[in-house]
């Protein structure tokens, strides 16, 4: 096959084709090119090491044959990408479905299952129930209480205690040790937000440069801004997941017991009305339904704020955890 | 000339897009030991050249999403020549929907066959 589309020189070296790859995905999203370095190094690795006796140079000569030169490769990425996420999404609301490709096989039949219809504007906001989205974002919430105080314990720990031993020679294998912990916790912050949130996040850890020493190394971890992000990032979950955890608690809590306040009174016998401060200012059966018909509103508004809130985290957690 | 070329490679990649999941559970369906990227781009590069007419680069993605419908499992390894090695292994709902994409493609290409017979070639 002769490919016209490949004005650039083939690299000579593997850092030079996985820069490569990375100027022709340049403005792709940036977990997608972390994976596509990934693959790309581990099919080059691969290869120069089943040719032994080849040069770097040859081999990957060979490989713009069979693996693909970077830019058809940032091509194949590029609509690979888009083919999946229209086959993985469910329909927006007021969207007709994109017909599914015959390639996303499997997944398509599930992500293609509802079909939506333009709606009105009510239908929209109670629409907001079929959104998996939502539920996953109103999870995340509750759950963010428990990540956040362990991701915050965990970076104040490891940076005082590395820090302070680092009067020792101990402190430099601590301090290591969790940085490279960071990045791991980095990438399982990234699963959790992908699955709860429906935000795009890497799935292979951060290409490194593994043609440096790994004094170099080291020292690239220091330099790297994500590394410092990523504490941040997850200082920063302690106070937000004590925010999400109390909001969706309390505002779950209100609108449920709203709804199910006049069962309280046919079941339990409770007595049901508004009091303030211990005077009865209302209460009777004509209240039921306005009870009822707030708690249903508020659980509604509070599934919108949900996915807002998760929305919003997700593009949080993209800025400082994949920033390339 | 190379108007009939674009075409042509237009249709092997349609071709291809279409087939690759296929090829990629029946390669892991056959293997005795889980494989990685590269050990399943160099089977499928030796025993079928017919659907590789793209690139090898295309695969990891659709390794990616066959694992994400649960038709794959994997673990990852370290390597010394690179980067961790994620290796994948089919399941057993993986194998279920390999017969039935088996049967899909038999008969589809029965049917194209009773198609294709007696045009000029």
């Amino acid at each position: 096959m002769n490919n016209q589309s490949n004005p650039r020189p083939l690299p000579t070296t593997i850092p030079e084709y996985l820069e490569q790859l990375r100027a022709a995905l340049a403005g792709a999203d940036p977990a997608m090119i972390q994976d596509a370095l990934y693959d790309a190094e581990e099919y080059l690795r691969s290869e120069l090491a089943e040719q032994a006796g080849k040069s770097e140079a040859e081999v990957i000569a060979g490989v713009a044959g069979s693996y693909g030169a970077p830019e058809e490769v940032a091509e194949i990425y590029r609509e690979t990408e888009v083919t999946v996420n229209r086959a993985l999404r469910t329909p927006a609301a007021g969207r007709r479905p994109a017909p599914v490709p015959p390639m996303a096989g499997a997944a398509a039949a599930a992500g293609a299952a509802v079909a939506a219809k333009p709606r009105s504007p009510a239908a929209r906001f109670f629409g907001v129930v079929l959104d998996p989205h939502t539920y996953g974002a109103l999870f995340y919430m509750l759950l963010s209480l428990v990540t956040g105080i362990f991701f915050f314990t965990w970076v104040v720990t490891g940076l005082s205690l590395s820090v302070s031993l680092l009067i020792l020679i101990v402190g430099i294998p601590v301090l290591l040790l969790f940085l490279g912990s960071v990045r791991v916790l980095s990438l399982v912050e990234g699963r959790i937000i992908e699955a709860l949130l429906g935000v795009r996040m890497p799935r292979r850890p951060a290409y490194t440069d593994r043609s440096q020493g790994w004094l170099a190394r080291i020292g690239a971890m220091f330099t790297d801004g994500r590394t410092w992000l990523t504490m941040l990032y997850f200082v920063l979950m302690l106070p937000l997941g004590v925010a999400y955890f109390s909001v969706a608690t309390t505002l779950l809590s209100t609108s449920l017991a709203l709804v199910f306040a006049p069962m309280a009174e046919v079941v339990f016998d409770q007595p049901v009305g508004i009091w303030v401060d211990g005077v009865k200012m209302a209460s009777g059966v004509w209240l039921w339904p306005l009870s009822i018909a707030a708690g249903v509103l508020l659980l509604f508004a509070t599934l919108h704020l949900a996915r807002a809130i998760g929305r919003l985290h997700g593009a949080v957690a993209k800025h400082l955890l994949v920033r390339l | 000339m190379g108007d009939f070329e674009a075409q042509l490679r237009k249709f092997q990649k349609e071709l291809s897009a279409g087939t690759v999941s296929l090829a990629l559970l029946a390669v892991l369906a056959k293997a005795q030991e889980p494989l990685y990227g590269y050990l399943i781009a160099k089977e499928l590069e030796r025993t079928g050249d017919g659907v590789l007419s793209g690139k090898q680069s295309a695969l990891y993605p659709v390794l990616r999403n066959l694992e994400g419908a649960g038709l794959l499992e994997s673990h990852v390894e370290p390597s010394v020549a690179g980067p961790p090695r994620r290796y994948y292994r089919i399941n057993d709902e993986g194998r279920a929907v390999l017969r039935q994409w088996i049967a899909a493609w038999n008969a589809t290409r029965d049917s194209l066959e009773s198609v294709l017979e007696g045009v000029e070639r």
